[in-house]
């Protein structure tokens, strides 16, 4: 059965560059499926999500099952199995953000975005129509000492207010 | 006032103190080649559990105990450098390794050194990808100049350190969960025995520490054990006999948030007062203290009447909380412990990892009591139940009188503890992380009942005004046995007269 979703899928390779550094990363362990979490962060760096396809692929690179990878896939709320937008904005809404007034920052991003909490088993629906934002709760990021905080991809973003939520939206390239 | 001891974050402010020039400007690697040249690998490990040195992450365990678990005699061993740093309210490692990626690289030289490690990984959270490109970067300088790789300094050692991201699991920052992880399986803990010091990573003697375990090697090197164990107070353990000092040497580094006006981390001494600690990070915001987190979300809560506890290892022990990894929460008048709970319950129901029953169903459960109760539809039953105890006659039988019963405070303190039993210390799950659900859930409903009694009976979020919201320690199971111990000095001199 899941043989035939993946024969469907476009098959995936890693491009020359991040070729080059999985061969580098799978020397630093004495057993290759060690090297799963590096592995599948290039991954999804270069296709956006994992999906089967990707899996697939990196289940090969490492010599294990496809289920093996799925297992781990499923368990990281960082890896996403669904397509998601250009930006990922994670916003903080643990106790020391919460504190802070996390969720005035949150009800604005929903408002401004036009659209709802992306849920780790539904991403499309915080996902706006365009496609450039998806907008999603994480667990503290170890930042309280500036709450509240959200991340948008990899850049953290320090003492939210509305208005600077407004500033930072129109800096972000479409 | 109470001053800042700036130790492990003394030059952290220093321009480009991240790169290994200015790094080296700062005595940076002095006090490896110090450990190369003067002493033995052996002395170092001595060294450390002279100093006294506790593990920073949470447990507090004695970093020397741990070390001396680990067979010498099985080839090859690791060290795992927990930097998966996800417990709310601590942010102290982040800025190690955004702004002084050399001084853990340092560290991490010293612990491989002393312990005849040849690899280390760095587990760093998926979520900090500054700090893994502060750190990549400062790695590759370290290379580059010879202290790491093969045949470091000219002195024969091969030592070999890489990063290697999370994704974003707090379970992975359980060091047995860590473990798991690292070798590319779900994030789930093992059970104990056998520990990780005899078979940890790939099955071999592991050393797993925290970053800022880890970097207090330099200045225990450079400095000494005796400068070293000057900080901090030092208490005496009656439970042995004859009594034995219990050393909560070194400082700590405080990371302070909610209300409070600077938050941030504060390097201090051990032993000092949630007050003090206070009054340090810029005074209160607001106007007085109902609540403080001590440890990381994990740690049972301490109320307006708890504020002289020493925040120590051993002092918050006694207080029935723990330091944990040093996470303070500070909550003013205007907050509702029930809805913090609720904030918090959220948390470890979508961080437990799913392995063990009693934690896998007990911490949505848990979390579902404290959304009704904060939705205002908690549950209350109506009619009374008889009261047992000694009756007129007496025997035991009914007495006569009747007991209001708040049944969903009942369900939700029954619930947790069969994840684990706060009183009896004894958790049904694999890992500790029962305990850190049902610690809080617990200590919060005891402390603050009325808050959560006038939630359920009016069937709103209702804050109380501090002195009704807490219940005073004199009529309390909660707080159980308080204490202020005694410094070690103080009872000799005691036991002298």
């Amino acid at each position: 059965m899941s043989d035939e979703i993946i024969q469907i899928e476009t098959p995936f390779q890693f491009n020359e560059e991040n070729k080059r550094e999985f061969d580098e990363l799978i020397g630093r362990y004495p057993v290759k499926e060690a090297a799963m979490l590096p592995t599948l962060h290039l991954a999804q760096r270069q296709a956006g999500y994992i999906s089967p396809a990707v899996m697939k692929y990196v289940a090969e690179l490492l010599e294990l099952s496809v289920m093996k990878v799925k297992d781990v896939v499923t368990f990281y709320p960082m890896f996403f199995e669904e397509p998601v937008g250009k930006y990922v904005i994670r916003v903080c809404h643990t106790l020391p953000c919460a504190l802070r007034d996390c969720k005035v920052v949150l009800e604005h991003l929903k408002a401004k975005l036009g659209t709802d909490i992306a849920s780790e088993t539904n991403l499309a629906k915080g996902t706006t129509d365009d496609g450039k934002f998806t907008l999603m709760k994480v667990e503290c990021l170890a930042s309280c000492d500036v709450a509240p905080v959200i991340m948008v991809n990899d850049d953290l973003y320090k003492n939210l207010t509305p208005e600077m939520v407004d500033e930072l939206l129109e800096q972000l390239p479409n | 006032m109470v001053q800042e001891r700036r130790i492990l974050y003394e030059h952290l402010d220093v321009p480009n103190i991240n790169t290994f020039d200015v790094y080296r400007q700062h005595e940076g690697y002095t006090r490896f080649e110090k450990a190369i040249a003067e002493y033995q690998p052996e002395e170092i490990a001595q060294m450390v559990w002279d100093a006294g040195l506790k593990g920073r992450g949470g447990a507090g365990f004695s970093t020397g105990e741990k070390w001396s678990f680990v067979p010498r005699d099985i080839e090859p061993r690791y060290l795992c450098c927990n930097a998966d740093e996800s417990e709310p309210g601590t942010f102290s490692n982040r800025y190690v390794l955004e702004k002084n990626p050399h001084l853990l690289i340092e560290g991490i030289l010293i612990c491989c050194y002393a312990m005849g490690i040849e690899t280390t990984y760095v587990y760093i959270r998926g979520e900090f990808t500054l700090g893994k490109k502060m750190l990549d970067a400062a790695i590759k300088e370290a290379y580059e100049q010879g202290y790491l790789g093969e045949n470091v300094r000219d002195t024969g050692l091969n030592i070999n350190i890489y990063s290697h991201p999370g994704a974003g699991a707090y379970i992975c920052g359980e060091e047995t969960g860590l473990i798991e992880s690292l070798e590319g399986k779900r994030g789930q803990p093992r059970n104990k025995p056998p520990f990780p010091a005899v078979q940890g990573v790939f099955m071999k003697p592991t050393v797993v520490q925290n970053v800022e375990t880890l970097c207090n090697l330099p200045f225990i090197v450079g400095n000494g054990v005796e400068w070293y164990t000057q900080m901090g107070p030092t208490y005496a353990d009656t439970r042995k006999d004859p009594p034995e000092p219990d050393r909560n040497t070194g400082t700590k580094l405080y990371c302070i948030s909610g209300d409070v006006n600077e938050p941030g981390v504060y390097e201090l001494d051990l032993g000092l007062t949630c007050t003090e600690l206070i009054e340090v990070a810029g005074g209160l915001r607001g106007e007085e203290v109902k609540a403080v987190i001590p440890g990381g979300s994990s740690a049972p809560i301490l109320t307006h009447y708890e504020l002289d506890t020493r925040l120590d290892f051993t002092s918050l022990t006694l207080a029935k909380s723990m330091l944990g990894s040093g996470g303070i929460i500070v909550m003013n008048e205007t907050r509702n412990i029930v809805d913090c709970l609720l904030n918090i319950m959220k948390f470890y129901a979508h961080e437990s990892c799913g392995q063990c029953t009693p934690c896998r169903w007990g911490t949505p459960w848990v979390r579902d009591i404290v959304q009704r109760i904060a939705d205002g539809e908690g549950r209350q039953t109506t009619i009374t139940r008889p009261k047992f105890g000694v009756t007129e006659s007496g025997r035991w039988g009914d007495t006569g009188e009747t007991e209001e019963i708040y049944e969903d405070l009942d369900l939700l303190e029954n619930v947790a503890n069969n994840i684990a039993n706060v009183d009896t210390m004894t958790w049904n799950t694999i890992c500790v992380f029962g305990i850190a659900v049902s610690w809080p859930a617990v200590s919060y409903m005891r402390k603050f009942r009325p808050e959560f009694e006038a939630a359920i009976r009016e069937g709103k979020l209702v804050t109380l005004p501090i002195a009704e919201a807490t219940v005073p320690p004199e009529e309390n199971y909660a707080y159980q046995q308080r204490f202020i111990p005694k410094e070690f000095s103080e009872l000799q001199e005691t036991t002298e007269d």
